[in-house]
Formats: structure tokens, sequence, C-alpha cells
């Protein structure tokens, strides 16, 4: 890595894990870009058992993570490109729920 | 920096207002020039006409009214157009009436429109439900008309606004891409294209004079039989003012008034406040302007409704429903004949005699006496010159009994957050096992909705240890309405995991003859969603 120069924050940190034998960590990592793994994949209303059992428990602790990569966009706004500031001011979804509102005109 | 995206305008906040913009447009010729103008100040700048006058993307596409309206709010989210509910609620008009759908087009989508609780797909091409149905209904593609190059526009606009779609568990099992903008195109422009003979006879229809008193029957799931009169006026701009004086089998008063447009000549589109409570109405309007059917349900809870037909009052003898159906072989019963002009004598048929008679805003009140040994099966009812073919059924004892939905979804709500809970309405439905004598065959006969005794339980194993049946939700012993828990965490369940359950709900009923019967429903009691439109 001598011939290259970290330009911002992240890269100095990939930089950082290099040094400490930790970059095959920062490679798993990336995979994880766009939402479930193919085995881990729940469903949105039912899981792959035609059940609820396996939906993620509580939807809550991993709702953002169906929000921000577009996972389920039938059903979750996605912070992408459609609904980018539905989650404003809501950090985390297992405390903050309450403030999540239908992006859909209220009344049908 | 955030964009301000106003989506406020709900779907009859804009067709009231559009009433009242066209109440000087009282010429067709009016209303078009209208429409065209407002897209050509609200639409133009993007989708500037070319020399002929289309509209690029917009001239070449067909719709069904919630479409157009869904395509506005769209612009408006996606490119923060600004457009005011009166110019929405014109462009949705134009272009309904003007690209819109024939009856015979919509028809096989009609229960995505009416917001049918439980409805199941049948789409007979497997590889469109997995391309399309797997995200959304296939009735969103199916409520459209576009020629190839149109449908695979439709294809980048989804990959455009939702980049990872090719990479999700639900697409990746396939080059989605390739298959997309090759197979899939050309199938939804063979099955959906733009030009068809269905449309090139019905555009033009123009909504016929609906102002007078309607006779209208239905049943609400969970309540019962309904019947009573329909009041229509106004008509300028295709908008009426609507008043229903109704009343249950049980004699519960329903009262109601409202408002509604009519698209594409045969789109009803209503809200109408029925005791109190906002519901909107999608019906269709049959051809010759006698008949409207169709469903009515809650605005915010669309799962709860009822189904509606109603006929015109012109003085052509027709008759729309008998009230009870299911007639008991040895037993007295009064029964409504909901319908237009029905005057002279009344026949169910050998075994069913009528005894008393008294003529109603909406029909006939009879009172029958059925002969212990009249024989069983689907009546032709007649009044004079009103006929009604398996009007009525005479029964002795139950052969079978099923819940309808066979499969139901509701969801969790409420709980200090802003969605509500989504219920689940069940019936228990009788049956005459026919003349063969075998349960499940295309000649047993419909008995209709019976009273029963509801229940529900854990569905499987898996279910029974989460305890699902103890914390997804309660049934109503008595009505079949199924409320789910509150939303959010539930600190009391394993892994905090929200009130979620996979159920089943079983309905005991007595056959007639006090033997008991009993059927299952399979209840998903699952989370929120927070997109929601016309749609899904």
């Amino acid at each position: 890595m001598k011939h290259v120069k970290p330009l911002n924050a992240k890269a100095a940190l990939l930089e950082k894990a290099a040094g400490e034998g930790r970059a095959e960590e920062v490679r798993v990592m990336q995979t994880v870009v766009a939402g479930c793994a193919t085995t881990t994949d729940p469903g949105w209303e039912v899981d792959a058992f035609g059940g609820t059992a396996a939906l993620c428990s509580p939807m809550e602790a991993d709702l953002y993570g169906c929000s921000d990569p577009c996972w389920w966009p039938a059903q979750v706004p996605d912070n992408m490109a459609t609904y980018t500031n539905w989650t404003d001011g809501s950090d985390s979804a297992p405390r903050d729920w309450r403030n999540l509102q239908a992006v859909f005109p209220g009344k049908k | 920096m955030k964009r301000t995206v106003s989506v406020t305008a709900s779907w009859m906040v804009g067709a009231a207002l559009l009433a009242g913009a066209s109440a000087s447009a009282s010429a067709a010729g009016a209303a078009e020039t209208s429409g065209v103008k407002m897209i050509e100040e609200n639409c133009g700048s993007c989708h500037t006409p070319d020399s002929s006058g289309k509209f690029p993307r917009i001239s070449d596409i067909r719709k069904s009214p919630e479409g157009w309206d869904m395509s506005v709010s769209r612009m408006q989210r996606w490119h923060g157009v600004t457009v005011s509910a009166e110019a929405r609620a014109a462009i949705v008009k134009y272009l309904s009436d003007t690209q819109g759908l024939a009856p015979s087009e919509s028809e096989p989508f009609r229960y995505a429109l009416e917001q049918q609780p439980g409805a199941m797909e049948n789409l007979p091409d497997p590889e469109m439900v997995q391309m399309c149905g797997r995200c959304h209904s296939t009735a969103r593609p199916g409520l459209q008309r576009r020629d190839a190059a149109e449908w695979k526009r439709l294809i980048n606009t989804h990959v455009g606004q939702w980049p990872t779609l090719e990479f999700q568990l639900l697409s990746r099992d396939r080059d989605w891409w390739t298959i997309a903008t090759t197979t899939t195109t050309d199938t939804l422009a063979k099955m959906w294209g733009f030009k068809s003979k269905a449309w090139d006879s019905w555009k033009g229809h123009k909504t016929p004079d609906l102002k007078g008193t309607w006779a209208v029957a239905g049943h609400q799931p969970g309540k019962g039989d309904y019947s009573g009169t329909m009041t229509v006026s106004g008509g300028a701009g295709d908008r009426f003012d609507v008043r229903y004086d109704l009343s249950y089998a049980d004699g519960s008063v329903l009262k109601a008034d409202g408002a509604s447009v009519v698209y594409t000549g045969y789109e009803w589109r209503g809200t109408v406040t029925l005791n109190g409570v906002e519901n909107r109405e999608v019906m269709t309007l049959s051809a010759d302007g006698k008949t409207l059917s169709g469903r009515w349900f809650g605005s915010v809870n669309d799962e709860l409704g009822a189904d509606v037909t109603a006929v015109k009052t012109d003085g052509k003898p027709t008759l729309i429903a008998a009230q009870p159906m299911a007639l008991k072989a040895g037993e007295r019963a009064m029964v409504s004949l909901v319908g237009d002009s029905l005057k002279g004598a009344v026949s169910f048929g050998p075994g069913v005699t009528v005894i008393d008679s008294e003529s109603k805003p909406w029909g006939l009140s009879v009172v029958v006496e059925v002969a212990a040994r009249a024989a069983e099966g689907p009546r032709e009812v007649s009044v004079g010159g009103a006929s009604l073919s398996k009007g009525a059924v005479v029964y002795d004892a139950v052969d079978r009994v099923t819940v309808e939905p066979p499969m139901m979804i509701a969801r969790v709500g409420d709980g200090g957050g802003p969605l509500p809970r989504h219920y689940a309405q069940f019936e228990a439905i009788g049956y005459l096992n026919g003349k063969d004598g075998k349960p499940g065959t295309a000649d047993d006969i419909r008995l209709g909705a019976l009273p029963a005794s509801w229940s529900h339980d854990n569905f499987d194993e898996a279910a029974k240890e989460l305890e699902d049946a103890k914390f997804a939700g309660s049934i109503d012993s008595k009505t079949g309405l199924f409320t789910p828990g509150e939303a959010g965490p539930n600190p009391l369940r394993a892994y905090k995991t929200n009130n979620v359950g996979n159920l089943k709900v079983v309905a005991q009923v007595d056959n007639g003859q006090g033997k008991p019967l009993s059927a299952e429903s399979h209840l998903i009691v699952t989370v929120q969603r927070w997109v929601d439109g016309w749609i899904r």
C-alpha cells in the first residue's frame, strides 16, 4: 500500500485495517451492500416456508436494511431514490417506528 | 437538499374539486379542452407535444382511472411536479375518458380495483407472475395497455428508479434484465397491447343519464344482506350526488350520502359517508346505464366493505336479488325481492307458497311458506315479467361448509404508530352437494353465509412454539371479525418479535338438523406496508 495514499476517511480506515491484517473482513463486509443474503432473505409478508416464524424478528430491527437498499419497494419506502427523507429524524427503527409515515396519500 | 413533495390530493378530494371545476363546463368538448390544457400546463415542459399534438409517453399508454392517478402522483414524487388537486382531477378524468380501458379489458382485474380482501391472482403465464408478480400484483400491468416499445420503457423506468431490483432475491435467480427486455416485453405487448378492438368500439362512450332512484341490494360479510334505494342527482361533468336509504336484514338502518364521478363512461368512483364512516365506491356501469355493480369499502380499512348491485328504476321490470337466497324446507321466511317495477304474480317454483306481499321503494317484501317436502335445489324467482335464474335455493340440511376467504392476510397496526390495523373478516358459506351427492364438484349449490361460531388457533408447530395464537390477535366468536395485535416489537415475545402469526380460523356451523359442521381458513397476520397505492 506504500504507493497508494488514502484520499478520504473511509480509505484511511481501509489502510489501517490492512495494516492490522483485517483486509479480508473489509472485503467480506463489502459484499453486504444489497440487503439480505440469499440464505437469509426472509420475505416481507410471508417467509420462505409460507408462514411468519422466519420473518425478521422483530421487523423493526432490520427495517432500514430493507429501506436503504430499496429491498421491498412495493411495501417499504426506499431511501435510495424515491423517498430519500423517509427515515429522517428516526435513527433507530425499533425505537422510532411510531414516526414512520405511510407514503401514499393517507386516505384511499 | 430536501425535496418537498405534495401528494396530499386524495382520490375523491380531487374528484370533488373536479365537480366544481366542471360546473361551468356543461359540454363534453369544453371538458376535453380543459383536460388538454391542464396537461399542457402541468406536464408539457417535459412531455412537450409533437407536431401531431401527441404528448410523448403519455399519449402511448391507456390505463384505469386509478392507474392515471398513480402516474400523476409519481410525477409529483419523482420529479417534484406541482399540480393542484383540481388539475390532477381534471387530468385523470380526461386521460381516463380518452385513453382508458374498455369494460372487457378491466373486467379480469376488478378484484384489484375493488380491493377485494383475500383475492388470489390466477394469471396463466407463470413467467409473467415471476417477473412482475413477485413484487406487486399482476393487475398493475394488467390494467395498462402499451405497445412493446412502451412496455420496454416501463422496464427501464423500474431499473432506473429501483436500481437494486435486479439483485434482489426475487430477481437474481435468472438473467432478469435480458428476460425483462425480450420475452417479458413481447408477452406484455401481446397480452396487453395499446391498440384493441374492445377499446376501438368503446372509446367515446358517453356516461348515460343516471339521475333518478335506484333499487340497491348487497351483502356485507360479517353483517349480512342489505337492501334499499339510492337517489342520484347532478350529472354535470359526469359528477353525481348520491343519497342512500338502506337497511340490513336484521332491521338496522344504513344512511349514507356522498358524491361520485364516472370515468370512461362506466367506471363509477364515489366517496360516501356510511353511518359516519367514510367509504369509497368502485363500481361499473352496464353499457345501457341500467345496472351498477361493484364494492364499497372503508377509506382507511379497505378490507371491510360490501358487494353492491343497483338497478335504475326506469320502468323496465328487473329483479336483481332475493334476500335471503336460501329457504329452508318446512319453514316460513320473509324475503326481500329487490329490483325495478316488480308487479304481478310472484313465483319461487313448486312447494313454495307466497302468503303475503308488500310493495317497497326497492321492490317487494314477501312472506313465503316452504313445504316440508319441497324439492331441494336452485329455483328461478319471478315477479310478473321479471325473473332471476337461480335466484333462490330450497334446502333441507346443509351438506358442507367452507370459510371465505380460504386464505387471508391481516396486518398489525396502531399501538401508537400512524398505520392502522388491517382486520380480517370471515364468513361461513353453506353448500348442498348437488345431484351427484359428492362435495366439491361442479353441481354443488351455494346457500350463502350461515351463522357460525368462530375460533382461531396456531396453524402449525412453528406457530405453536412462538405462541402465535396468543399474541397475533383475536376473533369475534359471533361475527368472524379477526382483530390483529398492535404494531411494534413485543418485549413479551421470543426475539421481541412483532405480533405476527400463522393461524387457522375455524367456523362451527349447525347443518340445520342439529349436526355440527366445521371448516377452516388460513390467516397470516403480518407486518405493515408503508407503500399502499390504489392498485397494489
